[in-house]
């Protein structure tokens, strides 16, 4: 089924082509969900809230843009309201500086996994890391995550420096990356 | 949206990556979420309709398995005798509970008074112990006549006092002679009555009126031997006395009153007080039990019931059809033909249609001709549906095989289609509608239950009329699908079939329950080399009402 007939299944209310939708797209969603959420059962309720926005929203979607693109801003909109519910998460925007994030060393296999580094991201402070999920990884501006999580912009850009920081210890405790020195030629050899 | 570059830094390109590549694969439950909050109405449907289904069958459980009974006076009865008693009033009280529910009892109720233990019986009682009091009355045990008779008779809380019961029944003939042939001394009964009498026992004195006219003087203290006569002379009359027996059920609390304070105060002796106690005793749960039986049994027959009834009727329907023929006939190619190209073999394995959900409204008179059996007719709309899956294409002519009814002659016609069935650009999801009126002419049939609740079944032959003539028809080489109304039967017969679990709700009742119906001639007309027979299945929900 093309994408074009999935959209117009949608706006019909076709289940058949909700189901399609939702299972060529919730394995992306949840994994974006899962990095802003708590735990997996987080997860799943912020998807489900998002994939009813994203049906229920469907006549909005002009063909603009990538329909991925359009889902998955649903769906991080979606995790922020969930969060910002949450008064540790408000708290934790204002912290400075990040302490007691206790990283192991282990040795771990060289080759680095998704997975690995998402389990890392996971290990930030929920304010860091939603700063770090918002502008490095989905491509939101400061200025916009400043206005999503209603926090001046220079907080943003402090938060993300601090928690960009952060997942590179955590890397390297974590031997996924190597030393610092030896941080540049690793890159170029898993690229 | 972005001031830095976002690529500048390795680090956040292989961040980025990374986690790209990360897919989680989320429980069912989720996709169950969200499709329910999608699609309320048909969550709605169902709730409702599980709702409906469940209340109906948690009554027809109730109803059918624990029907309503009488047995709670007779427990009371019961309680009342002493242990020596009990298994005989649990066979008086089993008798009643398993007695048939349509058939009058004619059989004799027995109720044996041993009201004390030997040890305190006076050797004059001793004799009288056994005493079987029988009374002989035709009465009807049926739960709803007993449920019409509380409507229609404003019965008091308690029985009547015994003078009346006296005045309306004859029973103490046929206790004595009960007593008689079981063996008890003769006179017994009437020694005690005797003894009280000699005792000076006396009812208490009370103003009697009875709605009858008849009215016994305060002071006039009817003695308990005055009372029996009084059953005897009185017995007779009140059987044919129907004036009496709305009235019966009326008398007033304290005339009951007075007579239960009536004190049979015997001076004789305990042992005739004990007797005419033990006699009062079995005479006063006589009076329940005539009471309870009696008035029923002279019920005077409430007026005749309408027999026609108005039956309203919604269904939501699931509608397919069966698709037949398209083969090409022996006969006929014996003949020449064929003009058009046909294919062999079930014209299903080659098509897409799937079922669809409709609906179907209507209204029946119903004439009730026998307590179990009603005749009906009515009218009602259909709207069938099935969907097709085909394909776009462009516009083409195709060939649409005819023949004879008996496949002797063939001819072709074509007409123009731009729906493939095979193959085409891209998929095509196609509604066949049919609104159908019909006229409904039938029966029901009550299988199982009583007035409240029933189990029917029916059946309907139904004479109908196509309103639209637009579906798509499936070519006779099954390549494509046209429109061509003239091919559409107009006039059709359809039937179906029902079973139904009806409640009765104040002054309606109720209905729901599976129906099937079928269209018995084809959807296209006779020349047509396919033929195609709607058929539904659906969930009837009904409300009869007896018309004024």
């Amino acid at each position: 089924m093309t994408e074009e007939a999935i959209l117009q299944g949608c706006l019909k209310n076709e289940a058949a082509a909700q189901r399609e939708l939702y299972n060529r797209y919730s394995p992306k969603m949840l994994a974006v969900c899962y990095r802003f959420a708590h735990n997996r059962e987080d997860a799943e309720d912020m998807l489900q809230e998002g994939f009813i926005k994203v049906f229920s929203q469907m006549h909005t979607f002009q063909n603009k843009g990538a329909f991925e693109g359009w889902i998955r801003r649903i769906i991080v909109h979606t995790c922020i309201n969930n969060l910002k519910k949450n008064k540790r998460f408000n708290e934790s925007l204002d912290i400075v500086h990040a302490h007691g994030v206790q990283v192991r060393e282990e040795s771990v296999p060289s080759i680095v996994q998704a997975k690995q580094i998402v389990e890392c991201i996971r290990i930030l402070p929920i304010g860091y890391r939603t700063v770090l999920n918002l502008y490095a990884i989905e491509g939101y501006s400061h200025k916009e995550i400043a206005d999503m999580l209603d926090i001046e912009e220079s907080t943003s850009r402090s938060q993300y420096t601090r928690a960009k920081q952060m997942l590179e210890d955590i890397l390297v405790k974590k031997r996924i990356l190597p030393q610092p020195r030896e941080k540049t030629e690793w890159l170029v050899a898993v690229r | 949206m972005k001031e830095s570059n976002f690529y500048s830094d390795d680090f956040e390109q292989l961040i980025r990556e990374k986690t790209e590549q990360y897919k989680m694969y989320p429980s069912e439950k989720v996709w169950k979420g969200v499709h329910s909050s999608l699609h309320t109405k048909r969550k709605w449907f169902f709730g409702s309709m599980a709702i409906l289904v469940t209340g109906i069958l948690f009554y027809a459980g109730k109803e059918l398995i624990t029907p309503t009974s009488h047995a709670g006076p007779i427990k009371k009865i019961a309680s009342l005798t002493t242990p020596a008693d009990e298994s005989s009033s649990r066979t008086v009280a089993t008798n009643r509970t398993h007695t048939s529910f349509t058939t009058y009892r004619g059989n004799t109720s027995t109720v044996r008074h041993s009201v004390q233990t030997d040890a305190d019986l006076s050797p004059e009682d001793q004799q009288y112990k056994e005493v079987n009091i029988t009374v002989s009355h035709p009465v009807i045990t049926q739960p709803d006549l007993s449920e019409d008779l509380s409507h229609k008779v404003n019965l008091p809380s308690e029985a009547p006092a015994l003078p009346v019961i006296a005045g309306k029944t004859g029973f103490p003939e046929a206790w004595m002679a009960k007593a008689a042939e079981e063996g008890a001394p003769a006179g017994a009964v009437n020694s005690g009555i005797r003894a009280g009498t000699e005792g000076s026992g006396t009812v208490a004195p009370a103003a009697r009126t009875y709605t009858d006219g008849s009215v016994v003087a305060a002071g006039s203290n009817p003695t308990a031997k005055e009372v029996i006569e009084s059953l005897s002379a009185r017995g007779t009359e009140a059987r044919t006395n129907l004036a009496g027996r709305g009235n019966l059920a009326n008398t007033k609390d304290g005339q009951d009153r007075t007579i239960r304070k009536g004190s049979i105060s015997g001076a004789a002796g305990e042992g005739a007080k004990a007797s005419s106690e033990a006699i009062a005793e079995a005479i006063d749960r006589q009076r329940i039990n005539w009471l309870h039986d009696y008035a029923v049994y002279t019920l005077t027959p409430g007026p005749q019931r309408n027999r026609t009834y108005l039956q309203l009727t919604l269904a939501p329907t699931v509608n397919y059809r069966n698709l037949s023929g398209g083969e090409v006939s022996p006969k006929a190619i014996q003949q020449g033909g064929p003009f058009s190209p046909m294919r062999s073999g079930d014209a299903s394995s080659y098509v897409d249609h799937s079922p669809a959900l409709g609906f179907e409204v209507g209204g029946s008179l119903l004439y009730r001709i026998t307590r179990n059996l009603s005749i009906k007719g009515g009218l009602q709309f259909n709207f069938s549906r099935y969907t097709i899956k085909a394909y776009a294409s462009s516009p083409r002519q195709t060939t649409l095989g005819l023949r004879s009814p008996y496949g002797y002659f063939l001819d072709s016609i074509t007409a123009p289609t731009n729906i493939s069935n095979l193959g085409g650009s891209s998929l095509e999801k196609l509604n066949n509608d049919y609104y159908q009126l019909s006229a409904p002419i039938g029966f029901e049939l009550r299988v199982l239950g009583n007035e409240r609740l029933q189990v029917n079944v029916a059946a309907t032959i139904q004479p109908t009329y196509l309103l639209n003539t637009n579906p798509y028809m499936l070519s006779p080489d099954y390549t494509s699908y046209t429109k061509y109304p003239s091919y559409f039967r107009r006039w059709n017969w359809n039937t179906s079939v029902e079973a139904f679990l009806s409640y009765r709700m104040g002054g309606v009742r109720l209905q729901v329950g599976p129906e099937f119906r079928y269209q018995l001639l084809s959807t296209y007309t006779n020349n047509y080399s396919l033929h195609e027979n709607l058929k539904g299945y659906g969930l009837k929900i009904g409300i009869t009402k007896v018309l004024p």
